[in-house]
Parts: structure tokens; sequence; C-alpha cells
């Protein structure tokens, strides 16, 4: 028996790990289109802050593929035939599988405006294109990025960390509607300020000029043009679905899974960023992008494929990074359209607030500081379980407090 | 493996396990938010719960780390965190269902119990053997030695 595993990152290596938990003897091949040793997503934004060295963005050594027993091809898929159970590479090699696990994640994209493709125009999203970036970010001085949402913020806050100008540019009239509700997205918004970031939320962007010195003017319609020596696009990913074009694979814009990882053809799983899967909510296809849900999917992929069946409980959404300093943080439900009510917990500066719908607690936000992240950490289990509170609201803490406890000691 | 057992009905709330903890993490204070154990204190319901590391057998926090900065000691199986890999993301404060992890303001990394290699100095210095170091071979031995009716009553009386 073979088992193949396209991809390298989050969901790929959890369920290689996985996989050999629960079968130690049959083939595991993984097939990575980047490449090399496997780095870490989340790390990007860390390495061009300086905060971590370059190195530390590898997350495997190589002795991790020798030790999972698994052979690493550096190829690209260029097909899978779901019908005779065979992945194609670009260079026509052809390698048939019987179990399949799709963790080919997601790539960034660009919207459609004048002169977006062009050299000096970068995404933040692989480990080539901090690569590009970690030069200029050396070397430049005025930097623009478009989108604002948690990967597009991250780098800006990068870039003034190191003494570059840097100037963002929003469509919508708020920053980060994915990570915070309308209140912390307000909060955050002046902590930006503060640090001397520009931000222009509700700003259409019309088109990049090329200058004559190879920097760019981004015409902005109705305001004044910006200048900036490089420019990050940020504005979203799409999922890498390409090399299922043709086959029988189930997909709307993700390839949707079910609660076992698998996709409408049998022995054929997705993880990660390119799978829509069940949510803790009651979605059936939800894609996240987030790293905790792709280890989640990948470690049941992983065991599925090795025969070993396992049940995803639902992904439950969470973001957490430190930025323009702050901690901004977010997890579940907490925009107001999807929540009954909140209350926000007394936290010093900060901004935490606990959201609620049908007496249960669905969604935590948060703008402040980093112990309030570990309410997170002990409402998941609840939030998961959609356990009704009984108890309080002022009570809250010390509620999930004993939880925490009981649970251990279970 | 020997961890950390918790038994709150015999803390008496007098904190010398944050101090030691401090100490052997500092090596110079006893300054309580610089520990990786905390005393939480219900003065109202007249309760205290000392809180620290299960080092899981499935450790989420392990298991996301971005940085793969977390990992088991082979001797100790205590659960560790790598600070020289650590980016200070937080996921790991984010994935703890117990709030053990916590943040180093100053390595700006976060930190937890590493069982001081073997010799917790938090039991160490616990005067009413509220804290004890010893072996819990399965999630059952542990239920065994830990169920605490009275934390399942305070919480039922909410």
């Amino acid at each position: 028996m073979t088992t193949i595993i396209i991809g390298n990152s989050a969901a790929g290596l959890a369920a290689v790990k996985s996989f050999r938990k629960y079968n130690q003897t049959d083939e595991l091949i993984l097939i990575s289109k980047e490449g090399g040793l496997a780095y870490s997503r989340v790390l990007l934004p860390y390495v061009l802050r300086e905060k971590l060295p370059y190195e530390g963005l590898f997350i495997r050594e190589k002795a991790f593929y020798e030790e999972n027993k698994v052979t690493y091809i550096e190829k690209e898929v260029k097909m899978v035939d779901d019908v005779n159970k065979a992945v194609v590479l670009t260079d026509e090699t052809k390698i048939s599988f019987d179990k399949l696990i799709l963790a080919t994640g997601s790539f960034a994209v660009a919207p459609p405006i004048e002169g977006i493709k062009q050299e000096g125009i970068y995404h933040m999203w692989t480990k080539a294109d901090v690569d590009a970036l970690l030069p200029l970010f050396a070397t430049k001085k005025k930097m623009a990025v478009l989108g604002s949402g948690f990967v597009a913020l991250q780098g800006a806050w990068a870039a003034k960390t190191r003494g570059l100008d840097v100037t963002v540019i929003e469509l919508m009239d708020r920053i980060m509607p994915s990570v915070l509700d309308v209140k912390g997205a307000t909060i955050l918004t002046e902590k930006i300020k503060e640090t001397g970031v520009v931000l222009k939320t509700g700003t259409v962007t019309e088109r990049f000029e090329k200058l004559e010195d190879g920097t760019f003017k981004i015409v902005l319609k109705d305001q004044e043009p910006v200048y900036a020596d490089f420019i990050v696009v940020g504005t979203g990913v799409r999922c890498n679905i390409g090399m299922l074009e043709g086959s029988g694979i189930a997909c709307d814009r993700a390839v949707l899974v079910n609660e076992n990882m698998e996709t409408n053809v049998a022995g054929i799983y997705a993880a990660g960023d390119v799978a829509a899967g069940p949510t803790t909510f009651g979605d059936v296809h939800k894609v996240h992008v987030l790293w905790p849900t792709a280890v989640e999917m990948g470690e049941i992929a992983g065991a599925n494929a090795a025969g070993k069946k396992l049940e995803y409980r639902g992904s439950l959404n969470m973001n957490v990074t430190q930025m323009y300093d702050a901690t901004v943080a977010s997890m579940g439900l907490f925009n107001e359209n999807d929540i009954d009510g909140s209350r926000e917990m007394p936290v010093g500066e900060g901004y935490l607030k606990v959201c609620y719908k049908d007496e249960k607690v669905v969604g935590v936000c948060l703008v402040g500081d980093s112990e309030s992240v570990s309410l997170f950490g002990k409402l998941r289990p609840i939030i998961r379980k959609g356990e009704v509170i009984d108890c309080e609201p002022e009570k809250l803490e010390q509620y999930v407090n004993r939880k925490a406890f009981q649970t251990a000691k279970r | 493996m020997k961890t950390v057992t918790i038994d709150p009905k015999k803390c008496v709330g007098c904190r010398n396990c944050e101090m030691s903890c401090a100490y052997a993490q500092t090596g110079e204070d006893c300054i309580r938010t610089h520990a990786n154990i905390r005393v939480n204190n219900y003065s109202d319901d007249r309760f205290v719960l000392p809180m620290t590391c299960f080092h899981c057998e499935e450790a989420w926090c392990m298991n996301v780390c971005p940085a793969n900065a977390i990992s088991r000691n082979g001797e100790t199986g205590a659960v560790m965190i790598d600070q020289t890999k650590c980016a200070g993301c937080k996921m790991c404060i984010l994935a703890c269902p117990f709030g053990n992890i916590h943040f180093d303001h100053v390595a700006l990394v976060s930190r937890k119990c590493d069982l001081c290699g073997g010799d917790p100095q938090c039991v160490k210095h616990c005067i009413a053997e509220a804290l004890n170091f010893e072996e819990i071979d399965d999630l059952a031995e542990r239920k065994r030695i830990g169920i605490d009716e009275r934390v399942k009553m305070l919480a039922k009386k909410q």
C-alpha cells in the first residue's frame, strides 16, 4: 500500500506524524512543489521583523523524513488521476497511490488593478516572497501595503519596526474583518496610527505606476497619490486546486471533505488551507487558512489514510499575534451579526470581549495583553463542546479556571 | 513519567511554589509573575488552586506550535519550550486548555514549567504537601489520584 501526501507544511507534516502513529509499515511519499526543508508560514513576518533569525523559519530537519520513513519528492504535481489512482508530476512521472492526502495549501492573489503585476510588487505568503522582501526591508525606505488583513498588517508592522515608512491602503472602511470585531478593529486602528504607519481605509486604488527611478506612484481615487519604493499585496488567498482540474474530486473553490477529511472519492483526503470541512458551529464545508486548523485536519486525514477511523470534531477558528505593541487574538464568532450578546472583561488597558449565543460562549476577541490569551485556551474546549455556561458573566474567569482543573483531573 | 500533581484541598495559598519557581527560573528574584506555576485565589469561596503544566500526553501546544519549538524531553518527559526557536506568536498560550503557558515579557517568548530538569522546586518548597512529584502512568491513574470533589462541588454551586 502506498500513501501520497502532497504538501509539506502544517497539514502535510501533521498527516505524516499521525499516519505513522497508526501505520509504521506502508510506503509514505511526500511531494512538495516548493521543495527544501519544511518552513512555517506563520513565522514569515517574525523573520521580516528580525524577531527570529532566518534559520528559525525551518521547522523540520532532514531526519524527520528519515525517521518517519517518508520518501520526499521535490516536484510539482500537475494532475491527479482519481480513477486510476495516480498523480502525474510536471515532468510527466506517474506515481500510483492507494491513499492520497491533498495538503496543497493556498496561494496569494492580487485584485485586478492596473499595474499590479510587475517587478517591485510582492506578496508575503511564501518563503520565496520573504527571500525577495528581506533585502528590500534592509535597503529601502518606503513601503506600501495593499490590504489590511492579518498578514498585511503584520507585514506593515515588521517594516515599521525596521524603520521604513509604511502606508497601508485598504478598500474597506475597516481593518481585519475576519479577525476582529468593529470595536477591536477601531482600537487597533488607533494603535497602528500611533506607531506612525499611515493607514488609509475606504480607499480605492486605481493603478500602480512605475516611475523612471524604479519606485512607484500609487494612484488613488479622490486622494493624493502614495509613493513607495516597493509594494506588498496582502489581499487574500485561494486554494491550490489547479491539479484537480478534470478529476472527479468534488471542489467548490476548495476541496470538499467530510468529518474524516475524506473527499467524495474514497481513499482521497484533503486537509489544511485547501480543504473545506466541518466547523464547531455546524458549517459543513468551510475553509479556514489557519495553522491550527491545518494541523488538526492533517492529523485526522493522516489517521484515516492509515486505516484508523478518526472523526474531526470541527474546526474552531483562532488567530493570535503580537503587533503594534498589542496582543491581537480572536476565536470563534465575534461579529455582531453572529452573536446574541457580548461582555467586555476588565483587563487593564486592553480590550477583551467574550461573545454569547444561546447562553453559550461562542467567541472571544482581544486587543490587549498576552495574559488574556490564556482565557482563550481555557474557553476553547467549552466553545467546542457547545457547553452552556451556568455562571454569572463576571464569574466567567473563575468558572473556566475550575473547569480547566476538573478537565485535567478527569 | 513523574509529574507535579496538585491537591487543592491541601493548598493553603502560601505561594511559596510561585516564589520558588520564579527563583528557579530567573536565578535572581522571587517575583510571582516570573513563575510558571500560578496560584489562583478565590477568596469568596475560601478556595485556592495552584496550576502548573500537566505535560499532557497529547500536548496540543506541542502539536500546534508553528515554530516546532516545543518538544518532549526524553529523560524527564517534560514538555519543553526551546526559547531560541520560539517566535513569541503565543499560539501555545491560546492552545493550552489549562492556562499553563505564560509569556516572558523580557525575552518576548513563551515559557512554561520544565519540571526543573526532574527536581521541581515548587514541590520541594510546598509547605502543605499540596504539590507532589509522582509517577503517573496513565490517565486512569491520574483520575484516581486527582479527582477533587470540592472543585466539582464548587463548580456546580456557581
